[in-house]
């Protein structure tokens, strides 16, 4: 009797539970379901944003009365932020294929670095900290490109990608002609030979329990530069070009001075023969008399060895003794690009002039005309709508704040983007 | 250091550059005998007249004389400031300069005392700096001022027992006592006069009334040095409750946005109620120097104050610090190791090398006819935005290590110009015009005549 009961009771609770299930199942699909249509309505309105302006001609036509005008009252800032965005995705799709320039070593193409900072749950990425946004550039084998901006521009970002060692979010990278923006790790072992970096702290970037011996001839081990046999020789010939004594072979990192370990950071890049190496701030961390040395260095081994350099720093002074081509980024993108002299004696962008009035000149009687910017650099993970710098320019005009400058060449190699300039192709 | 390492085995074994547990275990010994009197000096109470002292001139507001700062440490005794003597005089900016380990901060740290004990000691010297401070009676009490009226009587108030009741005399009538005068903060005043006190010969407690009220400082690091569980306003507010004891909340929040404001931030009032970690590095720094500005001191001493921000944050910064000189007319200790920075905002400078002053004069002596090699090497080793040279001029080799300096020239083995007495004693400080000294022996017999 009481086993009967039981059976009964237990048959219509299972069969209660499944109905519960089969409910709740039903409810979730029909949620989903739900979603994915409010989810490609909302897409399909995007693209209808897009699809609507279709060239930059339109774009221009459309602009052309809001410009003429100055009444920039009625204007719609997001629907402009997002054809800005797809033009620009458009331009990097068209240029896509074009074949890479033949006579350059390294050329950087509309190159992206998005971190992800907020994701939804199916893993699509709703706010991006863009770190870099569209940069390009070339860059000729034997020559310097140096890199400034305030710090937080995005320009180690910039640097780190260019190596690989982010995998960039857009863009193409050619080294020597192949795009490598794409290649997986394995498939960037062999190039690692061909471009190195060094690093900013020369405190933190070398093991401390390998004596300066094993940390340079790691690398030649691994890659299998020279013969098991020579690689005690080849360290030595590398240490003495770096102006490192050949007792320093058996010494550990901890016993040397800031200089001598920068030092040993560059016989370590230099080690596997690279042909483009990074330089990522390398002086900035070192004291005035020991930046002289280290500077002279670098140039002396371009010399000797051929290399390229991209050389990253917010020092201007220093940038402009090594390098000789200058790009000025701010908030992850390119402001002003070309030949040192063309920039320093004409800085045609804005925020250019202000970086270079901002430099402390070592003689007391003169006295610079400063142009002193106001306030921070914005977030990057919210770009000021518009030109970038608007917010901070004293030159700032009313279409800043709603359409971005075209990144226009003015003068032969000389790129600037910027309101103040003619924007007419 | 090289004939070390080229020599035989059994020569490198004797002059190993480490020490053994026993050597440490001395050393750890004789140090502390030493520090122990010097801390035992430090925690002493003194009478005022102890550290009173007079200053050379009248017009500086700090004389640094034959400082000698030292670090007993296990290796050994760091002579991080071996001998620096240096005025500031009143109203203007005073620089120094040298590379990082040359002295610089802990020149500034012996000034307020804020060296790390017990390692870190003065150990002698003399620090006069002139102080505004309270009038003392023969009881060595300080002077009230008494409120008067239009007409020059004595104004008197109810007095008052702890708890803010008034006190009644046998009859049953308030007792009434003589008005002191306060000021808008609520704060007693008291007659003042300007003193000069040896700031190494005072104890640790006598040093609260100098710090932050007459001697105020900008640290480095605005994100190191700024508290990150509290609000801006509450460690602003903390400030004006130390150096004006008296006041209430309300008031402190008015000074603390008063303070923002000449610092020139855009909106205090929010400023006011955020967190550290909300403001950039430009405004935190900016925090810092109202913060150093709060007690309105008259000697701001600033180490390194832009070296974390960039240059355009640094052009701003710069600006501000002087036109906050003239503003409050006060003196500024500038310590940085950016001749640039030194160039545009000192009027005198003080370039130190390993733990001594090697030269020093105004600006323009300094920056046009430097003496001293190693200042000349400095300027030309620095990359400057108005020349087009291919290689920069270097000092070959490093700072010496700063345990057992020699007691020849600490410059020598980096000197392009040594002759022979560079081999024998340190050189003496050698006096080239009436502002210009340089402490080298290129310009000791001849003074003028063959240098370079």
């Amino acid at each position: 009797m009481t086993n009967a009961l039981l059976a009964a009771v237990s048959g219509g609770q299972i069969i209660a539970a499944g109905v519960m299930l089969a409910v709740v199942a039903l409810l979730i699909l029909a949620g989903f379901v739900l979603f994915r249509v409010v989810v490609k309505k909302r897409e399909r309105e995007e693209q209808a944003i897009v699809d609507k302006v279709q060239t930059q001609e339109e774009l221009e036509a459309n602009y052309a009365e809001c410009v003429a005008t100055g009444n920039f009252a009625g204007f719609d800032d997001v629907l402009e932020s997002k054809r800005e965005h797809a033009l620009r995705e458009r331009k990097a799709e068209a240029d896509k294929d074009l074949p890479p320039d033949e006579n350059v070593l390294l050329e950087v193409r509309h190159l992206k670095m998005y971190f992800p900072l907020k994701k939804t749950i199916g893993g699509k990425v709703t706010l991006a900290l863009r770190a870099v946004d569209d940069v390009s550039f070339k860059l000729k084998a034997g020559e310097t490109l140096g890199i400034v901006g305030e710090s937080g521009c995005g320009k180690t970002t910039m640097g780190r990608s260019v190596l690989k060692l982010y995998q960039p979010t857009g863009g193409q990278i050619f080294f020597e002609g192949k795009d490598i923006a794409a290649y997986k790790p394995k498939e960037m072992r062999p190039l690692r030979t061909q471009m190195q970096i060094i690093f900013q702290d020369p405190y933190s970037s070398l093991p401390p329990r390998s004596t300066v011996g094993g940390i340079l001839s790691e690398p030649v081990k691994v890659h299998k530069i020279v013969p098991k046999g020579e690689i005690k020789d080849y360290v030595m010939q590398i240490m003495e070009q770096c102006g490192l004594r050949d007792y320093y072979y058996e010494r550990y990192p901890h016993e040397f001075s800031g200089g001598q370990r920068q030092r040993i950071c560059i016989a370590r890049a230099l080690s596997v023969k690279p042909k483009l190496v990074i330089c990522d701030e390398p002086v900035s961390a070192l004291d005035v008399s020991i930046q002289a040395q280290i500077i002279n260095l670098l140039k002396q081994l371009q010399q000797e060895l051929g290399l390229t350099y991209l050389f990253i720093s917010h020092d201007l002074s220093v940038i402009k003794h090594i390098s000789d081509k200058i790009g000025v980024m701010y908030l992850g993108s390119m402001v002003e690009f070309g030949d040192k002299k063309a920039i320093f004696s004409h800085p045609m962008h804005p925020y250019t002039q202000a970086l270079f009035s901002a430099v402390p000149n070592p003689n007391p009687d003169v006295k610079m005309e400063r142009i002193v910017l106001n306030g921070d650099i914005p977030s990057p993970a919210d770009p000021p709508k518009g030109c970038k710098f608007n917010t901070r320019c004293p030159h700032a005009m009313e279409i800043c704040k709603h359409i971005a400058p075209k990144y226009k060449e003015y003068e032969p190699g000389h790129f600037v983007a910027c309101h103040c300039y003619s924007q007419e192709d | 250091m090289s004939s070390e390492v080229n020599a035989p085995k059994a020569e490198k074994k004797k002059n190993r550059n480490y020490l053994t547990g026993k050597e440490i275990r001395a050393i750890v010994k004789s140090n502390n005998k030493v520090t122990r009197a010097l801390e035992k000096k430090k925690r002493r109470k003194a009478k005022e007249e102890e550290f009173l002292t007079t200053l050379k001139d009248d017009k500086n507001i700090l004389e640094v004389e034959d400082l000698h700062t030292y670090f007993f440490t296990e290796q050994g005794v760091v002579k991080a400031v071996n001998g620096v003597s240096f005025e500031v005089p009143q109203g203007s900016t005073v620089g120094v300069v040298g590379e990082s380990g040359c002295g610089k901060s802990v020149t500034s740290m012996s000034i307020m005392q804020l060296l790390q004990g017990p390692a870190g000691q003065i150990v002698s010297g003399e620090i006069r700096f002139k102080s505004y401070d309270f009038k003392l009676d023969e009881k060595g009490k300080p002077i009230p001022i008494w409120e008067t009226d239009e007409e020059g009587n004595p104004v008197f108030e109810e007095k008052k027992d702890k708890k803010g009741r008034p006190v009644l005399d046998k009859e049953g009538k308030p007792v009434l006592q003589e008005k002191q005068k306060r000021d808008e903060y609520g704060t007693l005043q008291y007659e003042m006069e300007e003193k000069v006190f040896n700031i190494a010969e005072m104890p640790i407690k006598e040093m609260y009334r100098l710090r932050g009220r007459q001697i105020a400082m900008i640290f480095q690091e605005p994100m190191t040095s700024l508290n990150p569980v509290f609000t801006i306003g509450n460690q602003l507010d903390e400030v004006t409750f130390l150096h004006f004891p008296g006041s209430t909340k309300a008031d402190a929040k008015r000074r603390s946005i008063e303070m923002l404001n000449l610092v020139g931030i855009a909106m205090p009032e929010r400023v006011y109620k955020s967190y550290p970690h909300e403001l950039s590095g430009g405004m935190r720094q900016r925090v810092m120097i109202s913060m150093a500005l709060a007690g309105n001191p008259r000697l701001i001493i600033a180490d390194e104050p832009t070296t974390a921000l960039d240059v355009t944050i640094q052009a701003q910064i710069l600006d501000l610090l002087r036109d906050l000189k003239k503003r409050i007319n006060g003196s500024i200790l500038l310590i940085t190791h950016d001749l640039g920075i030194i160039a545009e905002m000192a009027d005198f400078v003080v370039v130190m090398y390993a733990g001594r002053i090697i030269e020093r004069g105004t600006a323009s002596e300094i920056f046009h006819h430097p003496m001293h090699p190693y200042t000349i090497g400095l300027q030309k080793s620095k990359p400057v935005m108005d020349s087009d040279k291919d290689t920069l001029f270097n000092i070959p080799g490093n700072v010496p290590n700063p345990i057992d300096m020699p007691d020849y020239c600490y410059f020598r083995e980096r000197c392009s110009s040594c002759k022979k007495a560079c081999f024998g004693d340190y050189p003496a400080m050698v006096q080239v015009s009436p502002t210009h000294y340089v402490a080298c022996h290129l310009y000791d017999e001849n003074k003028e005549g063959d240098a370079k």
